[in-house]
Parts: C-alpha cells; structure tokens; sequence
C-alpha cells in the first residue's frame, strides 16, 4: 500500500487547488492516495481534467457541508 | 511527471499592458504547469512595462476603470494571488518559460539586464514560432 497524502486547499480560489494537488503529486509514487481539500466548487470539474491530463484516477468527489473532498489514486507518475 | 518530449505544450502571448490582462495570464500559466504543459510565455509591446527591474505600476484596462476595485476586493476575498506570485509558482512547479520581444525591447530600450529574472530571454517572433509549434496558442 502507498502513502496517503492530505492536501488542505480550503479557501484557495482557482488554480490554488489544483497547483496544490500538483506540488503532492510531484513528490508521490505510484500506488499512493492523495486526498484534497477544497471549497473552490470549480475544483470537481478542474480535478478530472488534471486526472485525464496527468493520468491519474478519481476514487471520489464528495460534497460535504463545509467542503469537497477528493480522493485520487496516483497511477502514473 | 510525462516524459519532456511527450509535453503538451501551450503558449501566451501578453501584448497587453494593464494589470486586468495580467491576471488570466497568471491563473493560465500557473493551471497549465499543475498540468503539466510545458508553458512558453511571450511578452511584448506594453506588457515588457510589467517585466522590467524598474517596477511600474501597470494601469487598469480604460473601458473597466470603473470596476478596478471591484477587481481588487474580489481578488483579496477569493485569496487570489497576484500574477508575479503566480508565474514564480508556475516556474516552481512546471516546465515554464518567459520570452521577452527583442523588437519592442528594443523600442522601449530595454536590454536582458533591465528585465525582471522572471524573463528568460530576449528573442525574436521566429524563436517564438518555433517554440510554440504544435501547441496551442493564445494571444492576451
């Protein structure tokens, strides 16, 4: 089993999050999760262009009260 | 990270000088390095004025004057970084290049030296054709 990776990006606007998400990514391996926070709602259509992109996976995308919750699998580095 | 020579690749040209335009080329090149595009930005004419040493203050697009302030608390309550920020990031995390325009900096008097170390380069309109082949491009 892989690492698991938290990013928090909660309060960031577009592209925060998901420059977030690319500076986990460049220090993850293959096989390890990374879960990120945002409250950005555009971050659930920008973080399946930058799976699609980087060829990675999204297990989910939950909206939760205060948040949106994303989990990725990292398939590809 | 793909491989360099599989790196799609996408292209800005900044002409324009205001600090509107500066905006989406920040939030352009900073999205486009998360995902890993290899980035090549060409400034020129009034947009060298954001890039030199010498700070200026750029102005706000003549038509939206009114909405500059609007612009500015939008961007303070959405925690939106400024454009600078932006780029430094961009080149951080990706795959990122300035190109300065050697015929406007030329007009404007500016050499190599004068720029801002965000610039890379001074190079002509061939260098940046080149460069840019086969990605996608977009002129601000």
């Amino acid at each position: 089993m892989g690492n698991k990776i938290f990013v928090d990006a909660r309060g960031s606007s577009c592209p925060g999050p998901i420059v977030e998400l690319s500076k986990a990514y460049r220090n993850s391996v293959v096989g390890d999760t990374i879960e990120l926070w945002a409250t950005d709602p555009g971050v659930k259509a920008d973080v399946n262009s930058w799976a699609q992109k980087t060829k990675n996976k999204i297990d989910s995308i939950t909206d939760q009260t205060d948040k949106i919750v994303i989990i990725i699998e990292i398939t590809n580095r | 990270m793909a491989e360099s020579n599989t790196k799609p690749k996408f292209s800005i040209i900044l002409f324009s000088g205001t600090a509107d335009k500066f905006l989406p080329l920040g939030v352009l090149s900073d999205a486009a390095a998360a995902m890993g595009y290899e980035v090549g930005i060409f400034i020129t004419g009034f947009a060298l004025l954001g890039f030199t040493k010498e700070k200026h203050t750029l102005p706000f697009s003549f038509e939206f004057k009114d909405m500059a302030p609007m612009l500015e608390q939008g961007m303070k309550a959405t925690n939106t970084k400024g454009w600078y920020e932006m780029i430094k990031e961009a080149k951080e995390i990706g795959d990122v290049k300035v190109h300065a325009c050697s015929l406007t900096a030329a007009m404007f008097n500016l050499k190599k030296e004068d720029f801002d170390p965000i610039v890379d380069d001074v190079v002509g309109a061939a260098s940046f054709l080149q460069l840019s082949e086969g990605g996608q491009v977009i002129f601000i």
